[in-house]
């Protein structure tokens, strides 16, 4: 194992002895131990190269190679690690008697990067290896600020691409904390009901993973989680078998992990989250791989802000929809609204409905009376105005106006209409049915007519309403106006857009104030004998 | 101390007592490491006498098999001390891999009997370690 990092030349590493004499190997390796390496041996070159690609074995900084050997010889082993991208970085110091410069030469420029005389001289040979292990050192850590930097960049294309997708987010940064801290199991935990649970992670076992995602963990000392949340600092446990405090769960005796590492995630200085790495073999996480999980904790928590403030924009486009139509609301949470809100032209059917009477019933009914004729009269409307996704422009006590075909385009807006209106006038025969047998006559007059009008923001700054100025939007009203209790009348317009879809008749022309000339007017005959036999009764 | 091919045993100590020396410090005078070192050369050594026999009796074709044999006790001898022998080695590998040995049997035979005159003087040398303090 190698020993925590120290300073510069006298670093101990692990060195692979090749060489197929077991005399010499012996000796190489009684002399690297003591001098503070790990020894690690092989017999041949194969051998070695079997060693090397092993990806659960430590890796190997500096190789001891032999020339002369069976199976593969040096040569060989040379030409085969400067082949392999993952080997060929490694420092390799060829062993050879005095006799065979000639053979030394041949290695040097096969890329060796040193020799050794086979009668050993220990000074020599920590020298030499020490050389070996500084360059290796030197290129680990260009490779790993290379890792590095790839990996946060990684991080942030995620970030850009899904910056609303906490998932994904938390999951990129697990993974790559997981991968440049060489950690064994990795888990983001956010808080959640005052308990931290597990909301991304990688690498564990299966188990180990059920275990943690079943246990959220609470702040506290007896956890390295719990104690991130109590203090809010990094928290680093070299062994937890050795740590006092630290309570052992059966993920962590299932696992057998022993070093931790726990930094915080944290929202405006308050800890919402903690980022914890495990390693199943007691080494400590470093200072360096301790201040990568803190820049990976960074990156999640600017995740989870992000993901607050789309649940916020969503909240919001809920509660808009409570006050705006569900298309409105729409319109003013996306980016092509403001270009809507603006002002567009557009061909579009209104709808007005108005109540008879109104004003009377107000007057003699009790308050409590009108109020609640009132909210049924709303809850009624107001749901088939969302089921024909109409765009409600306003809504009063004795009224309300509808448009179709804008912000969101309706093919069949005129029928939609239409139908709306005949639908309306069905619901409120019950209405009134029941209004009437308490000693009050309610009835509804609906106009409808179609035609280009300009849509938009209209108002002053902070109140404004989404609507319509327009001809259509004109005669709509006038229409509701001039139809007697019960009655539906539609445009010229709306009538041949119609184009026989909700069945009407010709209802004569009208002379309708603002116009100048008469207007043609039709009457939707669609559930009208219902409507009308109400009207009779009342 | 001569180093020819021809030098067989009897022409100088079978190990040189200053490179025997050497091998104890570098080792840090740990004797019972060296004792075990020596086992190892003492075993390996029969080994590799048995494959240079091999392949000297196999004629021409296992050139390859008599150098790294001869190569291998070279080294080893070299560092304990058995400066002859490694020398009756070294000239044996560099014939080897010149391409061919002329009548590699008695060269063959040189080296074991001064393979056995070297495990002698090690086993010597130990006793008299032992006995001597």
């Amino acid at each position: 194992m190698t020993p925590p990092a120290g300073d510069g030349i006298a670093q101990p590493g692990r060195i692979l002895v090749v060489d197929d004499t077991a005399f010499n190997r012996q000796l190489l390796a009684r002399l690297l131990r003591g001098i503070g390496h790990e020894t690690v041996e092989a017999e041949d070159g194969q051998q070695a190269l079997d060693r090397l690609r092993d990806p659960a074995a430590p890796p190997i900084d500096v190789i001891l190679l032999d020339i002369v050997m069976p199976v593969m010889d040096g040569y060989e082993t040379l030409a085969a690690l400067a082949r392999d991208p993952a080997l060929r970085h490694l420092p390799v110091i060829v062993i050879s008697g005095v006799d065979e410069l000639d053979s030394v030469v041949r290695c040097l420029e096969m890329g060796a990067a040193d020799y050794l005389p086979k009668t050993v001289d220990p000074a020599i040979l920590q020298a030499r290896i020490a050389s070996s292990l500084a360059r290796k050192r030197l290129h680990d850590a260009e490779r790993e600020a290379v890792e590095r930097q790839s990996a946060t960049n990684d991080v942030l294309a995620i970030m850009s691409r899904s910056a609303f997708d906490l998932q994904v987010v938390l999951d990129a940064v697990v993974r790559a904390a997981l991968r440049l801290c060489r950690a064994d199991y990795g888990v983001a935990y956010t808080l959640d009901d005052g308990a931290f649970r597990v909301a991304a992670s990688a690498g564990g076992t299966p188990e180990l993973d059920a275990w943690e995602r079943e246990h959220p963990i609470k702040p506290g000392r007896d956890s390295v989680v719990g104690r991130v949340a109590l203090i809010g600092e990094p928290i680093r446990v070299e062994d937890v078998l050795a740590d006092r405090e630290y309570q052992a769960t059966p993920g962590q005796e299932g696992s057998g992990y022993r070093s931790l590492v726990g930094v915080p995630i944290e929202q405006d200085g308050a800890i919402t989250g903690v980022l914890a790495l495990t390693r199943n073999e007691v080494r400590p996480f470093s200072d360096a791989e301790t201040a990568l999980a803190f820049g990976f904790a960074e990156q999640a928590a600017i995740g989870i802000a992000n993901a607050r403030l789309l649940a916020t924009i969503e909240r919001q486009r809920g509660q808009l929809a409570r006050f705006l139509s569900p298309q409105v609301a729409l319109l003013v949470s996306s980016p092509e609204g403001e270009a809507l809100l603006a002002g567009h032209r557009r061909e579009i059917t209104a709808m007005f409905c108005d109540l008879r009477n109104f004003t009377t019933f107000s007057e003699t009914a009790e308050p409590e009376e009108v109020l609640g004729f009132v909210r049924r009269y709303h809850a009624s409307v107001g749901a088939l105005v969302v089921e024909h996704e109409g765009t409600l422009e306003h809504f009063a006590g004795d009224g309300l106006m509808v448009f179709f075909n804008d912000p969101e385009l309706q093919d069949d807006h005129a029928a939609r209409a239409v139908r709306m209106a005949v639908a309306i006038r069905e619901t409120f025969v019950a209405i009134s049915e029941e209004w009437r047998r308490r000693g009050h006559v309610l009835q509804v007059g609906m106009g409808i007519a179609t035609g280009y009008a300009t849509m938009g923001r209209i108002g002053f700054e902070g109140r404004y309403d989404y609507g319509g100025i327009g001809n259509a939007i004109i005669l709509a009203s006038r229409l509701s106006s001039e139809a007697k209790a019960g009655e539906i009348l539609i445009s010229q317009r709306t009538f041949g857009a119609l184009d026989g879809a909700v069945p009407a008749e010709d209802a004569g022309e009208r002379q309708l104030k603002g116009f100048s000339r008469p207007m043609a007017a039709y009457r939707v005959t669609a559930g009208e004998a219902a409507a009308a036999a109400a009207a009779e009764a009342s | 101390m001569s180093g020819g091919p021809e030098a067989g045993g009897g022409s100088g100590p079978a190990i040189d007592a200053a490179a025997f020396a050497n091998l104890l410090e570098m080792t840090g005078g740990d004797v019972e490491f060296v004792d075990d070192l020596v086992d190892t050369y003492l075993e390996e050594g029969v080994t590799l006498i048995d494959r240079l026999r091999t392949a000297a009796s196999a004629g021409d074709g296992a050139t390859d098999d008599l150098l790294r044999a001869a190569h291998s006790l070279k080294s080893s001898s070299l560092n304990v001390g058995a400066l002859q022998l490694g020398e009756l080695c070294r000239a044996l590998e560099a014939d080897a891999r010149g391409g061919s040995v002329v009548e590699p049997g008695p060269r063959v035979d040189a080296i074991a009997s001064g393979f056995d005159d070297v495990s002698a003087a090690l086993l010597a040398e130990r006793e008299e370690r032992r006995t001597g303090g």
